[in-house]
């Protein structure tokens, strides 16, 4: 069944994915519903028939002065322009509130993981000699987010995530919580993540280019959740309010209906379904779903792991106002996750 | 400050393998009579370094663990973490209590499988064919993964990954995950281990002393990287007595926040240390008055000492200099990832004992750290609470507020 809508609401979103840059790009690519998937080049692979979703249309110098840019890792990036078009989004203009009540708590998979490689290729390469200090701050999982917090000076909450398939939504859960204990009035929160050739060239190694690690993508979506009453006292427009979330970590062997049952009680309503993670290659959890259409951002953008925040920017643009939206995520053996989403303002809906 | 009211959370297991002990007992004797566990390393290649020492978990043979076709799959970072993971949850006895889906897995992450990624890319460049397997740990939820699956942990789970703050932060948000009843027992905490790529990255830095580390002392040049890893089972108190647990001591609160300042350096006033030391303090509904000692980030760099112990003066007033503050990085070395949950557990530990641990290395009193760092020898102290600071890359802070037992 569905629960009832939390006191904690959405007030803005931001979206940069290979459908380009914004929330209006996101849903124009939604709605062709076309592939934006293109061929990764053959020399990085040293064969063909590979996809990847660049963000090909987001330019960093389009948002900040190039040697201001060149400071920050391709993953800061994304996240430091995506969550100043949230703050944005949300009229959240800095200086106006208290900044050490405005947090940030992303999923984020292979974030820093392309700088350390290039750090220790100098290093393989050259000896200590060929150690570029300049990379090392940025290797860390959490410098997207950091640098997104040192940017737009956020004092709150700061905390990166990563769990499979279910970073953003990991990071959804623990932004909610954050809100309710009253640890911050305002928490950006959802995923960002890059996708690169030495990645790609991993997974192939691993044999899972043809699997999981098909058709993988990048950018962020960018979710500015709030208090509902710290929303309507500054007068914020409210694009979706939160209902439950629900996680299991994996199936227990031999309890696997007590694990579905947590995860997607019955009976469910949702007017909108969207599919992030690996969800859409699961029968099982497929067939418990209730009626409703249902979109899988993979196909149109490519997966990765923290995709979830584009997912669910996603699923509230296409909610209408008060109804109601099941957001479903997973990762091959777990985690699974699925979070209640209602469109619109809860107080005129 | 509107808190939602909690319920008191209890530690009902500790779990530890580290350089400076193997076990929870061996830990604690390291602890009590200062053996530093810095020394030489030989992981990996240290020479072209200015500093080849560190922490390292020595006479560690995995074969006296895994088994062989588990050894294939399990990098360095995993098996320290599951080890200690183990002994946790068999201090605990959580699992027959529990179903699994109210059991979860909440662990700091640091470098993670890099050490095995590290060979991998050597490998590969060096135009030789690579063990693919070798690759398996380049995510940090590589461990909570495993640890979940060994010991069918089936709740919430997640991997935290900010930096030196990790796995402090896993502890304060496996706090949450009981006081929210969203799970029953969580296991929290970290397991990070020696590599390349922080052991070049911090020496590139130049912020590694070529000596055991020496927080707080005059001279000291910088960190002495350490591995390891450490958790705790947390429950409900009610639930744990009823189950008739043996609870080790409390999470009374925690603080987590940003800087928002710069990616390496500390903010130089101490402003935002202190804020979140306070805020930790409230959300724990302890006074400062109540805190017998604080257990420092204390990383031995020139910056981060002192203006920890600015934040120190901030929080405490004039109390500051009868509140020791502490570093047991002398001890373990800069676990990174699991450096929060290593610090943790000495907190814990040195409460049960009733003593206030020593920070090793003294060279020598330094004017700009004019506190009580213990340098000259463990105290007795018949504290109830104390707090443990994580700072981290990017700002990152978390500060815990911890108590011992009632018993």
């Amino acid at each position: 069944m569905n629960t009832a809508k939390t006191d904690i609401v959405i007030t803005g979103l931001s979206a940069i994915s290979a459908a380009g840059v914004g929330s209006e790009a996101l849903m124009e690519a939604l709605r062709r519903g076309e592939s934006l998937l293109k061929p990764v080049p053959d020399e990085i692979l040293g064969e063909g028939g590979h996809l990847w979703a660049k963000a090909d249309a987001f330019r960093a110098a389009d948002f900040m002065p190039p040697l201001k840019a060149r400071k920050f890792d391709r993953c800061s990036l994304l996240a430091v322009v995506a969550a100043g078009m949230a703050l944005k989004d949300a009229a959240v203009t800095p200086g106006s509130l208290d900044s050490t009540r405005i947090g940030i708590v992303l999923g984020c998979g292979f974030g820093g993981i392309s700088n350390a490689e290039q750090f220790l290729s100098g290093y393989f390469a050259s000896g200590a000699e060929g150690l570029s200090p300049m990379l090392f701050p940025n290797i860390v999982p959490n410098a997207s987010a950091s640098n997104a917090s040192i940017e737009h000076k956020l004092k709150g909450p700061n905390v990166t995530v990563v769990q499979r398939f279910c970073s953003a939504e990991s990071a959804f859960l623990m932004a909610h919580r954050f809100l309710e204990e009253d640890r911050a009035d305002i928490i950006l929160t959802g995923g960002v993540d890059e996708v690169f050739p030495t990645m790609l060239r991993c997974f192939k190694a691993m044999g899972q280019i043809r699997n999981f690690g098909a058709g993988f993508g990048e950018g962020a979506g960018i979710l500015v959740l709030e208090k509902a009453s710290h929303a309507r006292a500054r007068k914020a427009r409210t694009v979706a309010s939160v209902g439950d979330i629900r996680t299991i970590g994996r199936i227990s062997p031999g309890a696997q209906e007590e694990g579905l049952a947590r995860l997607l009680p019955e009976p469910h309503r949702a007017e909108q379904i969207s599919l992030s993670g690996t969800a859409g290659f699961d029968k099982w959890l497929l067939e418990r779903l209730p009626d409703g259409p249902r979109i899988d951002i993979a196909p149109i953008l490519g997966r990765s792991l923290a995709m979830g925040g584009l997912s669910l920017a996603a699923l509230i643009l296409m909610l209408k106002p008060g109804s109601p939206g099941l957001h479903l995520a997973s990762s091959p053996e777990g985690p699974y996750f699925s979070i209640d989403l209602y469109g619109g303002d809860p107080v005129q809906s | 400050m509107e808190i939602v009211k909690q319920k008191r959370i209890a530690i009902t297991g500790l779990g530890i393998f580290s350089a400076a002990g193997k076990d929870v007992p061996s830990f604690t004797r390291a602890l009590m009579t200062g053996s530093s566990a810095i020394g030489p390393v030989d992981l990996f290649d240290v020479a072209p370094f200015p500093s080849g020492i560190g922490a390292q978990v020595r006479d560690f043979d995995p074969r006296d663990y895994f088994s062989r076709p588990d050894l294939g799959r399990l990098s360095r970072v995993d098996q320290l973490g599951l080890i200690a993971a183990g002994e946790a949850l068999a201090d605990s006895a959580a699992l027959k209590h529990y179903s699994p889906y109210d059991i979860g897995v909440c662990m700091g992450a640091g470098a993670s499988g890099m050490l095995e990624c590290e060979q991998w890319l050597m490998q590969t460049m060096a135009g030789r064919k690579a063990r693919p397997s070798l690759l398996r740990g380049v995510l940090p939820d590589r461990t909570s993964t495993s640890i979940a699956e060994k010991y069918n942990l089936c709740g919430y789970q997640t991997s935290i990954t900010t930096a030196c703050s990790s796995s402090a932060s896993s502890i304060g948000w496996g706090a949450d995950l009981i006081a929210n009843g969203r799970l029953k027992a969580v296991l929290c905490g970290g397991s990070d281990c020696l590599s390349i790529l922080t052991f070049s990255g911090f020496n590139s830095l130049r912020v590694v002393d070529p000596s055991p580390c020496s927080p707080f002392s005059l001279g000291r040049q910088g960190i002495s990287l350490g591995e390891g890893a450490a958790f705790l089972v947390l429950e409900d108190e009610a639930e744990a007595l009823r189950r008739g647990a043996q609870i080790h001591g409390y999470v009374l609160g925690y603080a987590v926040g940003g800087e928002a300042y710069h990616m390496t350096a500390p903010e130089p006033t101490g402003e935002d240390a202190a804020r979140l030391m306070l805020q930790a303090l409230e959300r724990s509904g302890v006074s400062g008055a109540e805190v017998g000692w604080v257990n420092a980030h204390g990383t031995g760099t020139p910056l981060n000492d002192v203006v920890e112990s600015k934040a120190m003066k901030m929080v405490f007033g004039e109390r500051a200099s009868q509140v020791p503050l502490i570093s047991t990085k002398g001890l373990t070395g800069h676990c990174l990832g699991a450096a929060g949950a290593v610090e943790a557990m000495a907190t814990l530990v040195a409460l049960k004992e009733g003593m206030i641990p020593q920070t090793l290395n003294f060279r020598g009193a330094d004017p700009d750290c004019d506190l009580d760092y213990c340098h000259l020898g463990p105290k007795k102290s018949a504290a109830r609470v104390a707090l443990s600071n994580s700072f981290a890359f990017g700002g990152n802070t978390t500060c815990l507020v911890l108590s011992g037992s009632d018993q």
